[in-house]
């Protein structure tokens, strides 16, 4: 793929380039709420943005919680400290999901719009980077995916989303939701700047212990599989757009075969069981008074004290703390967690006898991007089922692409194809060989050359 | 009666156990970072000599090794946990199933764990302090089978579990907190967070009396947790029932299984049993060897080594000899050659042992006085003073001052003197 990031340092000499950028982003962001904060003393380099659950040394960074409101790192999470100083340039935080809780990406303050049409979600959670990422001609953003926080929003927002192998990119200075769910990853506009981005960040990493130095395969494949029960509640548009994305796989070598894991339709629940009693943990930190928000009134007794202050969570949070205490309290563990840990080990399991000799190809979301107000509308376990798709491979912890594939009324419809553990680069080639014969629209492209 | 304890003691490490901040600093909140401090965004990394410290003090106490271990995140709400959850052990812990074997029984140890210390409370009347340079170092945590029946196991079995980590190279002078589980009747009573052997035994003392007269007036001993007062010398209750403790433990994501086939774990010495073995071979008193060498690795090297060369009597007798002179310190050579003067019938003054000490030549003339020469002072002072001799019996200063006169002029072992002057005294009485 030529006119990649080495290509635009090469040729821009970052003449007026950055002012004449910020002016134009901060007006966009005034009307997609895209960032939180918008880094103004850029002058060279590609500009990156940074999910706002990443930190950033001495930038504020919230994970777009009032919890958190005001907390500023004194560290850079390990994959932004890659990222070499004479070629990156971080340009700001970008909105999301409160702690990367939400598939619209409407769960946090002024939460960022679609820049295709701006009555229509982003999906989330890694919402304002998938925006930046379609808004931005050359830019790259840092993102995460927990259960699809990655290919969600790229697909929403025309872009393409990585998700890597769980465990290869060190997850330090990562605001934790799930810790044994979550994926830093790559948001682009190709998949070389996305390879170009992973190179930089990958591998293993003393501060965080699960992650490794594993050798990443290109093993391709030809045969795509289709999961039956994962098509059963896709919306008739996307399944007939899905329908001619198949017919042009098919065009350039790839063919199809329909495969049945039944049981995949549990990973909801038990995907849903292991996080929140993951991000309940996590959460536990929050108490108001080492950093974040802080609360001054120390007249009460401790126990007082941190309610008070972890009223502050958002609602959706609240629930996922409720819901995550319960289900690894001891009178129900083993029928919850334990059970959800197991349902995990036959989903690993089920996936990779498919993945030895194919990728798992699916559209990305099951249904058209919504409205603001049709998502608002959606009661939670609605919305959870709107995750079936993206969150097996998150669940399973292989790598995943969800790219741009079609259009329906002006609106972008994503693909998500998935590889064995460690084959992440062949995922890569893949979406480059779609790249040779598809072309993706942006509505904007801020900083063109 | 039934008790089990759960002993908490730091390990020797060098750096905290999830960050490589110090163990020692004094300044409050100086040896702190983000890990410890559970920064969102940190991430925690395992000590490996925590893991390998742990792993030794596991062996010694017989536990069988887990050939991986992991940890739980045991979540509580507390100003001195940063990240309201403990990273600690259960199942998948260091160690299991091992014992400490007492002078009439064996106390099964369950489980031995490794977990993370939470910051130290310094309480003000009207506030409380936090001081974070405590959070986080490594703690071993021995979780006993209720076998322990009397105070007298009870204070035999800490010392044996003091002794054997100071030879698995704990510092056992550092804080040792116990919770103590205690029941004379059905229910189990908790008592946390007792601090020191001799609060430990304290409390213990007082459970016993407490429990034993609710069981004599017919009162039902309720299952529940107390807090031992010193000054008082009392427990009270907590005011929170066993059974509301919900600490929701998960594995803990951040961190690997750690397998532990490959690490080479040190053998340690358990001198209780050196000292019953060398003992009945060589026919000395069990209880004095046991004391010279219970928490002195440099005295149970000495006895070893002596034992080689010399009369069993007269190693112990020559330890004892450098103890009262302040230090045991000695190379194996000087302290053979020490023996060899003592089998020659010699006494050796002050400057002969501090010249041992020091790895200098002894001048045999000037520094020391063969026990047949005292014998014949003693006789000596004996004949002439008369007066003293008749009073030894009721009057101790008599006998001391004799041992005084004789201690003045050949500046020897003054238990020799006193031992002899004895035998004379009777022998004419
Ligand atoms: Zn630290």
């Amino acid at each position: 793929m030529k006119g990649g990031i080495e290509e635009f340092l090469k040729t821009e000499k970052f003449e007026g380039y950055y002012e004449e950028l910020i002016v134009e982003l901060e007006k966009l962001n005034s009307k997609l709420h895209i960032f939180s904060n918008i880094n103004k003393g850029l002058s060279t380099g590609l500009p990156f943005s940074v999910k706002d659950n990443i930190c950033v040394k001495d930038v504020v960074s919230t994970a777009s919680s009032q919890m958190l409101n005001g907390y500023t790192p004194p560290f850079n999470a390990t994959a932004i400290e890659r990222l070499p100083k004479e070629e990156f340039g971080f340009i700001g935080k970008t909105k999301m999901d409160e702690f990367g809780f939400g598939t619209f990406g409407i769960n946090c303050k002024d939460h960022p719009l679609n820049p295709f049409d701006d009555r229509y979600v982003t999906g989330g959670s890694s919402a304002g980077s998938a925006v930046a990422t379609a808004v931005l001609k050359h830019h790259i953003s840092i993102a995460e995916s927990t259960g699809g926080s990655i290919s969600c929003p790229a697909a929403f927002c025309g872009i393409i989303g990585f998700t890597p192998t769980y465990g290869l990119v060190s997850r330090y200075g990562l605001i934790d939701y799930a810790s044994s769910l979550d994926k830093i990853g790559v948001m682009g506009r190709s998949s070389a700047d996305i390879r170009y981005v992973f190179d930089k960040i990958k591998g293993s990493d003393r501060y965080d212990t699960t992650c490794v130095d594993h050798p990443i395969s290109k093993e391709s494949r030809k045969k795509l599989v289709i999961i039956d029960q994962l098509m059963a509640g896709v919306d008739e548009e996307i399944a007939s757009s899905f329908d001619r994305t198949i017919g042009k796989l098919q065009n350039i070598g790839y063919y199809v075969e329909h495969k049945s894991i039944p049981f995949i339709e549990k990973t909801i629940p038990a995907y849903y069981i292991a996080s929140m009693a993951e991000a309940s943990t996590n959460l536990a930190k929050f108490t108001g008074f080492k950093y974040g928000l802080k609360i001054n009134d120390f007249s009460k007794g401790y126990n007082d004290f941190f309610t008070e202050a972890r009223n502050n969570f958002g609602l959706e949070a609240k629930r996922r703390i409720v819901l995550g205490t319960f289900v690894r309290s001891s009178s129900v563990k083993s029928k919850y967690y334990e059970k959800a840990l197991r349902l995990r080990h036959m989903m690993i399991n089920a996936l990779g006898v498919i993945l030895k000799d194919g990728f798992i190809i699916s559209p990305t979301m099951p249904i058209k991007t919504p409205t603001v107000k049709e998502a608002e509308d959606f009661d939670p376990v609605k919305e959870y089922s709107i995750d079936s798709i993206t969150v097996p491979p998150n669940f399973a912890g292989l790598p995943h692409i969800s790219f741009p594939s079609d259009y329906i009324k002006g609106m972008p419809v994503g693909t998500q194809i998935v590889a064995n553990h460690f084959n992440d680069y062949a995922l890569l080639d893949f979406v480059e060989r779609w790249e040779s014969q598809f072309e993706y629209r942006f509505k904007y492209n801020v900083g063109a050359l | 009666m039934k008790i089990g304890l759960e002993v908490h003691v730091a390990l020797p490490t060098e750096t905290k156990l999830f960050c490589s901040c110090s163990t020692n600093a004094d300044e409050p909140n100086t040896s702190i970072c983000p890990v410890c401090l559970g920064f969102p965004g940190s991430k925690p990394m395992l000590n490996d000599a925590a893991l390998k410290s742990a792993l030794t003090v596991a062996k010694a106490l017989h536990c069988k090794i887990n050939d991986n271990t992991y940890f739980l995140r045991k979540v509580y709400f507390y100003p001195d946990l940063p990240k309201s959850y403990q990273i600690t052990q259960l199942d998948g812990a260091i160690g299991h199933g091992g014992y400490v074997d007492i002078s009439k029984k064996r106390i099964r140890i369950r489980r031995v764990q490794l977990e993370e210390d939470p910051a130290k409370i310094i309480r003000e009347d009207e506030y409380s302090l936090l001081d974070f340079n405590r959070s986080g170092i490594p703690l071993n945590e021995i979780v006993t089978e209720p076998d322990i029946e009397t105070e007298e196991e009870l204070r035999e079995f800490v010392n044996e579990l003091r002794s054997i980590l100071y030879y698995a190279g704990v510092d056992i002078n550092k804080e040792m907190k116990t919770d103590l589980n205690i029941s004379l009747g059905e229910e189990r009573v908790e008592i946390k967070n007792v601090t020191g052997i001799k609060n430990l035994v304290d409390a213990e003392r007082f459970e016993v009396k407490r429990q034993g007269e609710l069981i004599s007036r017919n009162q039902k001993i309720p299952k529940e947790t107390r807090a031992y007062n010193s000054e008082t010398l009392s427990t009270i209750s907590s005011r929170e029932k066993e059974s509301d403790e919900e600490y929701g433990f998960i594995y803990e994501p951040d961190l690997a299984s750690y397998p532990t086939g490959d690490i080479v774990i040190p053998e340690v010495v358990i001198a209780s049993d050196v000292a019953r073995q060398l003992s009945s071979k060589y026919g000395l008193n069990e209880a004095t060897v046991k004391e010279l060498v219970m928490f002195d690795r440099h005295a149970l090297g000495l006895v070893q080594y002596g034992l080689k060369r010399s009369n069993a009597n007269r190693v112990i007798n020559a330890i004892e000899l450098l103890k009262r002179h302040g230090n045991i310190t000695i190379s194996d050579e000087s302290f053979g050659k020490m023996l060899s003067y003592l089998d020659k019938g010699l006494l050796l003054n002050e400057d002969a042992i501090k010249s041992l000490q020091e790895n200098r030549q002894v001048e045999i003339e000037k520094n020391t006085v063969s026990t047949k020469e005292i014998d014949k002072a003693i006789l000596g002072i004996v004949a002439q003073r008369q007066d003293l001799v008749r009073e030894y019996k009721t009057n101790s200063k008599a006998f001391n001052f004799i041992v005084g006169m004789l201690l003045k002029k050949y500046k020897v072992n003054p238990k020799y003197i006193s031992e002899r002057l004895a035998e004379v005294l009777k022998d004419k009485a």
